[in-house]
């Protein structure tokens, strides 16, 4: 039978892949994309700890008992926050590119040009 | 483990992983970028499918739509924009690649170390998906309107302020966006 474990277990080895993308890529748009790895293993965690946790009693205001919602929302908070910072760090590239002609992390060692 | 009475969510459960594990190496290991973008969009829909086996089927939705939809189309725009001859084999050096392997690899030992001597390791068995739908005494009607609710609760079960914290978040962020990769004209300057 499946357990929290080994839901813990696949979105550990999905956030281990993400931080040897992050430490790798030179490329800073390969960077955003190992970010999205991590990012998406965080969320599926939160899901799973959703589905594990027991069915509660009804809660005052809510329609139904049900195992509550509390990892979902979370989830969708880590969704928006990261489409929040893709756009954040794609504007920063481009302006970037426009710049330098060039977006690998391993030149860029300064703060302003 | 034993794999002789395995589920159809539990078949579902290792088959995904599997797909998922593989395509994230290749998302990091790919030189190409846009490749790479491909193989994120593949394990974002397979995460998808996880959400779904969580009884999850709006984030589900939700996964497809703002990730696959928007985020990674973002991001192959931005390879495109920002493309550069030297970039085009996107490998580094052997001896950062050892490095980072060491450091993810301890990393992931490590932590699967401390998850094995955690309280998780010997966790109750989750309610299957499959369970659920043979009608199993597990509830999940009403699991839509109920995030519905908790996200303008703003009781203390509640997720309100986030929510609007959230919303202002994401105005912020278009507006800065716009600033930031604008051209520095002297017309366009506002």
């Amino acid at each position: 039978m499946i357990t929290i474990y080994h839901w813990l277990q696949l979105s550990l080895a999905i956030f281990s892949i993400g931080l040897y993308g992050v430490l790798t890529r030179r490329s800073a748009v390969g960077v955003l994309i190992s970010v999205e790895l991590m990012l998406n293993a965080g969320a599926i965690n939160f899901v799973a700890f959703n589905w594990a946790q027991p069915a509660r009693a009804a809660v005052e205001g809510s329609l139904n008992a049900s195992r509550g919602v509390d990892g979902q929302v979370m989830a969708i908070f880590v969704i928006a926050i990261a489409a929040a910072e893709v756009m954040i760090g794609l504007a920063i590239l481009v302006a970037l590119f426009r710049k330098r002609q060039s977006v690998d992390v391993t030149d860029l060692n300064k703060l302003k040009y | 483990m034993n794999f002789d009475n395995l589920s159809a969510g539990d078949t579902f459960f290792f088959v995904l992983s599997f797909l998922s594990i593989l395509f994230a190496v290749l998302t990091v290991t790919t030189p190409h970028i846009l490749r790479a973008a491909t193989f994120l969009m593949s394990v974002l829909c397979l995460s998808a499918g996880f959400y779904i086996l969580l009884g999850a089927e709006l984030l589900a939705g939700i996964q497809i739509l703002v990730y696959v939809g928007g985020v990674v189309v973002l991001l192959v725009i931005a390879v495109m924009l920002t493309q550069n001859k030297n970039l085009g084999h996107d490998q580094a050096v052997l001896s950062r690649k050892l490095i980072a392997f060491l450091v993810s690899g301890v990393f992931f030992a490590g932590s699967l170390f401390i998850l094995s001597a955690s309280p998780f390791a010997n966790s109750p068995p989750m309610p299957s998906i499959s369970a659920a739908a043979s009608g199993d005494p597990v509830p999940r009607a009403g699991a839509i309107k109920d995030i519905g609710i908790a996200l303008l609760d703003a009781g203390p079960n509640g997720f309100f302020l986030p929510f609007e914290l959230i919303s202002l978040l994401l105005l912020a962020v278009l507006v800065a966006g716009i600033v930031i990769a604008r051209k520095e004209d002297q017309e366009t300057s506002l």
